[in-house]
């Protein structure tokens, strides 16, 4: 605790108690640029296979190859990594200058910041986007030739644009991957553009996510104002010197890391602006998994990591990122207990754990956050791929209510088995890498000192509950009991043999997909318990060493060597134990009883659960409760009324000011006067040569008169 | 003499150029004809080529030797942009020069006659033109520089009388021309008292005679401001300034839209660098040093006049040609206040303003030439609306470049406008610069037209008839500049330190030169 707290006063007096480390430019590292550039090659060749009207396959195999090579190129990055990184120039792009001062310049390039931080995320971005793409090579099928190289164009642009987020050395190209991520979220989600639920989910995920765009806008320009710099490399040397503007510190200081929590908490979905994500589930199934679950979403976590010196300097903001945090966990896992679509509980299971993420965060463990976005991104592309294989399988059946017994299925056993793995992670039980990545975060909230940090971990142990019960709700309800199913609403003539319905079970590229990042699922566990070659005092493993190379230091259990290492009598306990060593036994235990629940409701005594739904449903004292969970706590309704409608009345209003008093009397009668003056100066304007000639001397010599009247007499208090 | 020839290379490459093409142009066979504009592409080509070995360090000596210039690198950026702006020009003109003329011949109803022909004439003066702008640059002295200026214009008067079968056009060139001789007369004058007062013409004795009288006397003496003021407004013509402006909407409209791109870019610029080349014999350097009181005024009134006037008189016309036009004289206004702004950032800002707004001015022209109504050339404003429909290619073309040319974020315009507006600041025209905001804000009026009317207006009964002409080139060139307008922000970096290297003085390279000694 001690720990902690020296790293918040000392950092909040503007010096952070680590000095930041100084990249290296590293032009020979350039090839690096392999992982821009070929997303880029791949989404220009998909452009062609559109124009080309392709009908094969062509467009997956370009995307994957140039995924892959991605993929491959960041793996060698990272075997080349030396700490504390490096900085790859690739082009000059932006440098002006007005004068020689700190705040005179602005240089923006397009440069690559290579750290741990970084390559921790681009590796699980790669490679799981050219897992995804391969089994979108196959969902895609039905669109072959119509919707196929369009689809895979937006998965290309999406890649090139997060890569760009993630790797850039300043934030401005962040800014450009930011806003690039937000438009292939905007172009993947309305890919079924003939549906109107589509275009309007696509709609409300750019305009929400434009809220947070605006907050990352200002953020980049207070940064720039406030410390001079919005490199990376430059930024840390600033912060560790503190020779920032002395003027402005007093609010800008603070308000940076509020905007920069708005535009995280825009692209990843948090309360208040969570609602775009359920609705992005309009998209198709890989873009959900990939985009929507495990790679954009995380880029909040990913800023706010990035920036995490800027958050120390103001700690009432990681308060702030805590309890949103811990609340937007909380209520999205009540919402999702109550749906029935399979995959909207899936996104808001999403949310929920992007809320633990922030919780992270805040409770100062940085490490447990990036643990949990990258076990997350594995065990959440599983479930919605899954989720995927069944949809495209039942013709659109989504509705766990009609889907019953898929493990006695023929064809689908892959499937119901990598759900299983993948609701195991996601329920967090014992000994599976959910369980690891989740603790780390659950325990540091007991840990860390702060505004009811501990009413905070209990409401964090009680939606790990909350989320066993619903993911295993899904799982007994759609792949245990007996076989029944109904198909869904998108049938096509293949599935139709002489009037009933044959699903199709999944073939090999989705049912390898789904081994292998299964198998990732689980494998993610083991990076808990490589050793640490950073520094001795670390726990976490691996990932907490790819933590300790970046901007994110400072939220490492154990990073404040001695004072954390040998806490003792200052660490605080739950029940007379350590909260690290505690909380495998009550998080485990919590598990166990959420996962029971859901067994003895949803497959044991499935008649029983709608007689208690129908119980509660009646009594007056509790009914509204389960209504309101399912109706999403009437959250798009509060946001229709005190929103929507007031704008709509709004945009009328000024509408009628623009139409009738702006534009009828102020701009016309404004534009009326240059009309006027070009009017009495038209005549000069007659066309005649000679006229011509005389008002170009008669000119001329107006004003070599006038200069030689001022130089004679010293005129506008100056001599020749 | 050696070592000056040795900077000369990329010009004896156009006048090399000029005359193969003054060759190939008589010729019987309509196939080696029609290679004119791939001669003219492989010229610029080559002279661009040229200039990257010719402007190497190595070539220090040959800069700052007897005879230098006050700024001997400025080829290094101005001949890429000549060339690059110049290739978009090729392809405007490709296939619509004495167009009337070779149809007739190709269906038979007259056989070929070199002596009618003026096809090959026509690339000629093209190419001598562009020879003249990167010779203005090269000036030692001053009757280099007004030969080279003159060597751009006079090519340009043919041009226009050239470009079409019509008394509009014949017109227009005749008026250009008496103008012009006008205003080459006085800056004549000026050039004249410039002598007159120093007692040479070498741009460097000049410099350091000027720069001696200033330490010595704390002015230049009022003969040389009077030759400087007189110079100073005669290469106003040049650049369409105020006063020296009347002449651009009647010769814009008369002549046909390619050669009205080709007046957009190739005198303008060769008037800038004049401007840039007289102003620094005042010995004002980057380091210290400034305008006499008088220059500056006047340079400051001709600024604010020139975007003021142009913007005005761009927001009456609903003729597209003049609007641009006027439009045109306003983009001058913009690149003198990186005139006033002086040495190093401010020149260097008008480079990079003169590639941004050539290929926007460019581009809208050649969406221009590539359109008909009937037999005509788009007039009115109101035929391109709803091109979208027909042409979206066009439409999008003439959109982008509108926008680059009001200063659109993040297109080239915007950030050639910013690099003018930062070097303002830093040098102190506070007011000048407010006042180029205004009317940038002016010039949306008329620049939104452009974006909006052909992407969102309504087809009328007119707009609907337009159509497009046969020939790819213009639509090819509108294309290309489009995509540089978006794609060259991106490499802004290094266009703006190669411009910065340009505008570099002869006595900081000696300097550096001595230094790596």
């Amino acid at each position: 605790m001690i720990g902690y707290a020296m790293a918040i006063t000392k950092a909040s007096a503007g010096v952070p108690a680590v000095p930041a480390a100084e990249a290296i430019m590293a032009p020979e590292l350039s090839w690096a640029g392999l992982i821009l550039l070929l997303p880029l090659l791949s989404l220009i060749l998909c452009g062609l296979c559109a124009a080309a009207k392709v009908t094969s396959k062509l467009p997956a195999v370009i995307t994957a190859t140039a995924l892959a090579g991605a993929f491959v190129t960041s793996v060698f990055l990272y075997l080349n990594y030396q700490p504390p990184g490096d900085v790859i120039p690739l082009l000059d792009w932006m440098n002006i200058s007005w004068g020689d001062g700190q705040f005179e310049s602005f240089s923006a390039n397009f440069a690559l910041y290579i750290d741990s931080l970084s390559l921790l995320w681009i590796m699980f971005v790669t490679g799981l986007g050219t897992l995804i793409t391969i089994y979108a090579s196959e969902y895609m099928e039905p669109d072959l030739g119509k919707g196929y190289s369009r689809f895979f164009a937006g998965v290309s642009v999406f890649l090139f644009a997060m890569a760009a987020l993630v790797l850039s050395d300043n934030l401005l190209m962040l800014y450009l991957g930011w806003e690039g991520v937000g438009f292939a979220s905007y172009w993947l989600i309305g890919y079924y553009y003939q549906r109107p639920a589509a275009v309007a989910a696509a709609k409300k995920a750019f305009i929400v996510n434009r809220i947070g765009d605006l907050g990352l806008a200002l953020a980049v320009y207070l940064i720039w104002t406030t410390f001079g710099t919005v490199q990376y490399d430059e930024l840390m040397t600033v912060l560790e010197d503190g020779d920032y503007r002395a003027a402005f510190e007093g609010w800008t200081v603070s308000a940076i890391p509020f905007l920069l929590m708005l535009a995280a908490f825009g692209k990843s979905a948090q309360l208040p602006l969570y609602v775009w994500l359920p609705d992005a589930m309009e998209g198709p199934t890989p873009v959900s998994a990939l985009i929507h679950a495990a790679t954009m979403v995380t880029a909040g976590i990913y800023l706010v990591a990035r920036t995490y010196p800027l958050f120390l300097l103001e700690p009432v903001s990681l308060h702030v990122v805590a309890w949103v945090g811990g609340l937007t966990a909380l209520l999205a896992a009540t919402i999702g207990m109550a749906q029935y679509d399979i995959k909207r509980i899936m996104a808001y299971s999403t949310v929920s754990q992007l809320g633990y993420m922030f919780l992270g965060l805040g409770v100062l463990t940085t490490y447990g956050a990036a643990y949990h976005v990258f076990t997350h991104a594995f065990f959440k592309a599983v479930l919605f791929l899954t989720c995927g294989a069944i949809m495209h399988g039942f013709a659109g059946q989504l509705d766990l209510r009609h889907l019953s017994g898929l493990r006695h299925m023929r064809g689908w056993r892959i499937t119901a088995w990598t759900m299983f793995i993948g609701c195991l992670c996601l329920a967090g039980f014992p000994f599976t890498s959910g369980y690891f990545s989740k603790d780390a975060i659950l325990a540091e909230a007991f840990v860390t000192q702060g505004p009811g940090f501990e009413i905070l971990g209990w409401i964090a142990i009680f939606t790990a509950g909350l989320t066993a019960y619903y993911t295993f709700r899904v799982w007994f309800r759609v792949c245990a009991g007996p076989v029944a199913y109904e198909p869904g609403d998108e049938l096509h003539g293949e599935d139709d043999h002489g009037g009933e319905f044959h699903p199709h079970a999944p073939r090999l590229a989705i049912n390898g997909v789904l081994v292998l990042i299964a198998l990732g699922a689980l494998v993610a566990a083991v990076p808990y318990f490589m050793s640490n070659t950073a520094d001795e005092h670390l726990a976490g493993g691996w990932v907490a060493d790819m933590v300790h190379d970046s901007t994110a230091r400072e939220g490492i259990p154990g990073f404040h060597g001695d004072a954390h290492a040998g806490h003792g009598d200052a660490h605080p306990t739950i029940f007379g134990a350590d909260p690290h060593v505690a909380m495998y036994w009550i998080s485990g235990t919590v598990g166990m009883i959420g996962l029971l629940f859901a067994a003895w409701l949803h497959l044991w005594r499935r008649s029983q659960a709608d007689a208690i739904k129908a119980w509660l449903l009646h009594r007056a004292w509790i009914g509204w409760l389960p209504r309101a969970m399912e109706r999403k706590w009437y959250v798009d309704e509060v946001y229709h009324a005190l929103i929507r409608a007031p704008l709509w009345i709004l945009g009328h209003i000024l509408y009628a000011f623009d139409r009738f008093i702006i534009d009828g009397l102020l701009v016309d009668s404004v534009a009326r006067i240059p009309r006027g003056v070009a009017r009495c100066l038209q005549p000069l304007q007659s066309g005649a040569v000679q006229a011509m000639a005389i008002v170009m001397v008669g000119g001329a010599a107006i004003i070599l008169l006038l200069m030689a009247l001022f130089m004679q007499f010293g005129w506008f208090g100056g001599q020749a | 003499m050696t070592d000056r020839l040795w900077l000369l290379i990329p010009e004896l490459v156009l006048l090399a150029g000029a005359v193969s093409c003054a060759i190939l142009g008589v010729s019987r066979s309509v196939a080696i004809r029609r290679l004119l504009p791939a001669a003219t592409v492989v010229t610029l080509l080559v002279a661009l080529a040229a200039s990257v070995f010719v402007y190497v360090p190595g070539a220090v000596e040959a800069a700052t030797g007897p005879g230098a210039v006050p700024l001997p690198w400025l080829g290094r950026a101005v001949i890429p942009i000549t060339v690059v702006v110049g290739l978009v020009l090729v392809l405007v003109q490709a296939g619509f020069v004495d167009r009337v003329y070779e149809m007739a011949v190709a269906s038979g109803r007259t056989t070929f006659d070199p002596l009618r022909s003026a096809r090959g004439e026509y690339y000629v003066f093209f190419l001598l033109s562009m020879a003249g702008l990167m010779l203005t640059c090269a000036a030692p002295d001053l009757i280099w520089l007004f030969l080279a200026l003159e060597l751009t214009s006079l090519p340009t008067y043919v041009m226009v009388a050239m470009s079409r079968d019509d008394r509009r056009a014949q017109e227009a060139a005749m008026k250009y021309f008496y103008l012009g001789a006008m205003s080459a007369a006085m800056f004549l004058f000026g050039f004249a008292l410039l002598y007159g007062a120093t007692g040479t013409m070498v741009l460097g004795d000049m410099q350091a005679v000027l720069a001696g009288r200033m330490a010595d006397t704390g002015s230049i003496g009022s003969l040389a401001v009077i030759g400087l003021l007189l110079s100073v407004l005669g290469i106003g013509f040049k650049l369409a300034a105020v006063p020296m402006h009347l002449y651009a909407p009647d010769v814009y409209e008369g002549a046909a839209a390619q050669v009205t791109a080709f007046l957009g870019f190739v005198p303008k610029a060769s008037g800038a660098i004049a401007l840039m080349l007289i102003l620094s014999l005042t010995g004002w350097t980057e380091e210290g040093g400034s305008l006499p009181p008088a220059v500056l005024i006047t340079l400051w009134l001709m600024a604010v006049l020139t975007m003021t006037l142009g913007n005005i008189g761009a927001l009456l016309q609903s003729n597209v040609k003049r609007m641009l036009a006027y439009s045109s004289i306003s983009h001058s206004g913009y690149m003198l206040i990186g005139i006033i702004a002086g040495p190093g950032a401010g020149f260097a800002a008008v480079l990079v303003y003169l590639l941004a707004y050539g290929l926007g001015n460019t581009a809208t022209f050649a969406v221009l030439a590539s359109l008909r109504a009937g037999d005509h050339e788009v007039e009115s404003i109101d035929d391109l609306a709803g091109l979208r429909e027909k042409h979206p290619g066009l439409a999008w073309a003439m959109a982008i470049s509108a926008g680059s040319l009001l200063g659109f974020p993040p297109l080239m315009g915007f950030w050639g406008k910013l690099l003018l507006f930062i070097a303002g600041v830093a040098s102190g025209h506070l007011v000048l610069i407010v006042i180029a905001g205004i009317n940038s804000a002016i010039s949306a009026w008329y620049y939104l037209r452009l974006v909006a009317l052909p992407l969102t207006g309504t087809p009328s009964s007119t707009s609907g008839s337009i159509e497009r002409r046969p020939y790819e080139g213009p639509r090819m060139a509108a294309v290309a500049c489009t995509v540089l307008l978006i794609c060259l922000p991106l490499l802004l970096g290094s266009i703006m330190s190669q411009a910065s290297d340009a505008v570099v003085t002869v006595d900081e390279l000696r300097n550096s030169a001595g230094v790596d000694e």
